[in-house]
């Protein structure tokens, strides 16, 4: 039985669909077998982060209405054979997602692939909530600034109450990923604090993905940054949390701060 | 909205629970206010100046059927503040409003069977049939044992106690206490029932607003010295006091 | 390190224009519902369906969607004894 992952957020434009990208390929680099599931119903973009633009034939709401077979949807990534994505569909309206539905494909895909990673839509309705629904993990995207904290803090209660594991009195696991720090920014004091972040929002950190051009490069052209890139800054750090992810105990750096310091500070909070 | 700014003193609104008997009627409702009258010929007065809400749940009955029950309980000197478990279709501008949310507390005990009589003034300190006080059970409460996230609000009419911290955007509003053993930086509501020798207590403070017994502090009030320190808030009559802890 | 990247590397900005391009005309057509690739994917797959009944597990579609060209390509296993039933 695979993991489902939710990667969630609460605010819009934080890097959601990035870091699914770009966690779902590091994932699959070592031969896992992962899919990455766009809920973005309308607004689906992670076909375009992952390249796979021109390939859509059928989307999550055609197999969710039975026009197609879940087989039908699921898109193979063109460089990583064990990496697949199933679109969110751009054309219909997301009431279409129904909660039964989301629950058969999930389900269907669990048996399938050793990880699901639910790309979910900014915001606290239905799509957010259908995509967190039967997570096992929540990967937490936040980046060091107060409005996009306290949506993280709105999305953690959620978490807590709104899936199935905590309906069932089951603790979700949950991680923060502090996306697009920027060492400059923070070494002007103009950025909240990582430590602050944490203290604030009490959730072990997965990672901290540092702001780039080469995660911009790589959307650019259609392809996960750990794929594109794999010797950049943020790809680097995004195959660290996927190691911290499967259960490695690494500190965590922070970008621009020597290795170790902080590492002795976060390393046990480090999931 | 500014006029109510530049008012120095503005409103309180405060919530506050009362006991209230709640009649019960049975249809049919002749036979029922027959029994009721059975009940008040025993204990003259027994419903008056009481404050009585009528409990209509599962009354197949229409809204003239209703106003009709509280026009004969009106001629019975039963005055009635409120209807609890009506569909509001039933409800009207010309009927008392609707309740919800009520406790079940100590049933209040029905006067005794034998009718008051001028008795003995040494004998009626003991028999006097007085409705006793409502027990006063210690008000519930609540331990959190988790951060109080983001949107979500917690409530208990006795103290609220929080391990972690409170972020901002998330309430908590108690009848009693606030203990926070985090940081405070959302709302603490303390005192809600009308309980002005509540306090509210934070090992360190960054919030968005304060209130005890209606009174209540926006962070911009709040003595700059304190923020991010250990705090605690109460009372002294009408005025709101902070200091620190510890 | 970081300048001998940015020497080394293409821009990315002009494949994004061109994705965009390509992408936004394929969505403003289906938007009308006349984008001919999907019209024909789903006349073919009718079509085919008149004759032999199709094990919906068995058809496989796949789509290329390009500037100039686009193509579709329906792999359906077609059972022997299929053309018996739907005759």
């Amino acid at each position: 039985m695979g993991k489902v992952i939710v990667v969630t957020s609460g605010k819009g434009g934080v890097g959601k669909t990035t870091s699914s990208a770009a966690l779902g390929a590091a994932l699959a680099q070592n031969g896992d077998k992962v899919v990455v599931v766009d809920f973005d119903v309308g607004l689906r973009n992670l076909d375009l982060v992952m390249g796979a633009e021109r390939r859509v034939v059928y989307d999550l709401v055609n197999v969710i209405q039975g026009e197609a077979k879940l087989t039908q949807a699921l898109i193979r990534d063109k460089r990583l054979e064990s990496l697949y994505l199933l679109p969110a569909s751009q054309t219909r309206d997301k009431d279409n997602l129904t909660a039964e539905g989301v629950e058969k494909v999930i389900g269907a895909l669990k048996t399938h692939f050793d990880w699901v990673i639910c790309d979910s839509p900014a915001g606290i309705e239905r799509g957010a909530t259908l995509a967190m629904r039967h997570a096992d993990v929540a990967i937490v995207v936040t980046n060091p600034e107060v409005s996009s904290v306290r949506d993280s803090d709105r999305i953690i209660g959620l978490l807590d109450s709104k899936t199935l594991k905590a309906e069932n009195g089951e603790r979700i696991e949950k991680h923060l990923l502090l996306t697009r720090y920027d060492p400059a920014r923070a070494e002007r004091g103009d950025m909240l604090k990582v430590d602050d972040v944490l203290e604030i929002l009490s959730i072990p950190l997965l990672g901290i993905i540092p702001e780039s051009m080469d995660v911009l490069r790589a959307s650019n052209i259609g392809s996960p940054v750990t794929l594109a890139d794999e010797r950049s800054a943020p790809a680097l750090a995004y195959f660290d949390a996927v190691r911290r992810l499967r259960g490695e105990n690494l500190p965590v750096t922070i970008p621009g701060e020597k290795r170790g310091f902080f590492g002795k500070i976060f390393g046990r909070k480090a999931a | 909205m500014t006029a109510v700014l530049t008012q120095p003193r503005p409103i309180r609104l405060k919530g506050r629970s009362y006991l209230a008997l709640t009649l019960t009627p049975e249809l049919p409702f002749e036979d029922w206010l027959v029994r009721l009258d059975d009940l008040a010929s025993r204990s003259a007065g027994f419903f008056l100046r009481r404050p009585v809400v009528l409990d209509v749940e599962g009354l197949e009955i229409d809204r003239t059927q209703l106003r009709d029950l509280v026009g004969k309980l009106g001629a019975r000197n039963v005055r009635i503040m409120g209807i609890e478990g009506a569909r509001p279709s039933l409800l009207g501008a010309d009927l008392p409003p609707a309740m919800s949310g009520g406790k079940a507390t100590g049933d209040i005990e029905e006067p005794a069977a034998a009718p008051v009589r001028e008795a003995p003034a040494a004998e009626s300190v003991a028999a006097q049939p007085t409705a006793p006080p409502p027990a006063k059970a210690a008000p519930a409460s609540l331990v959190i044992t988790q951060p109080v996230r983001s949107g979500q609000s917690f409530f208990a009419e006795g103290d609220v106690t929080i391990i972690g911290s409170v972020a901002s955007g998330a309430e908590v509003i108690a009848g009693g206490s606030i203990h926070i053993y985090g940081t405070l930086r959302g709302r603490a509501m303390a005192g809600t029932l009308g309980n002005g020798a509540a306090r509210i207590f934070c090992r360190k403070l960054e919030a968005e607003l304060v209130a005890i017994d209606g009174f209540y502090r926006t962070a911009e009030d709040l003595e700059p010295g304190l923020r991010g320190k250990p705090a605690q808030f109460w009372l002294e009559g009408e005025t709101f006091a902070a200091g620190s802890l510890g | 390190m970081n300048l001998r990247r940015f020497f080394f590397r293409s821009q990315s900005a002009p494949a994004a224009r061109e994705r965009l391009q390509v992408l936004l005309a394929h969505e403003r057509l289906s938007a009308n519902g006349s984008d001919l690739v999907t019209k024909l994917r789903d006349e073919i797959l009718r079509v085919i369906a008149n004759h032999v009944q199709l094990d919906s597990e068995k058809v496989n579609v796949r789509m290329e969607r390009g500037a100039q060209v686009s193509t579709l390509a329906v792999d359906i296993e077609i059972p022997l004894d299929a053309g018996k039933k739907a005759a």
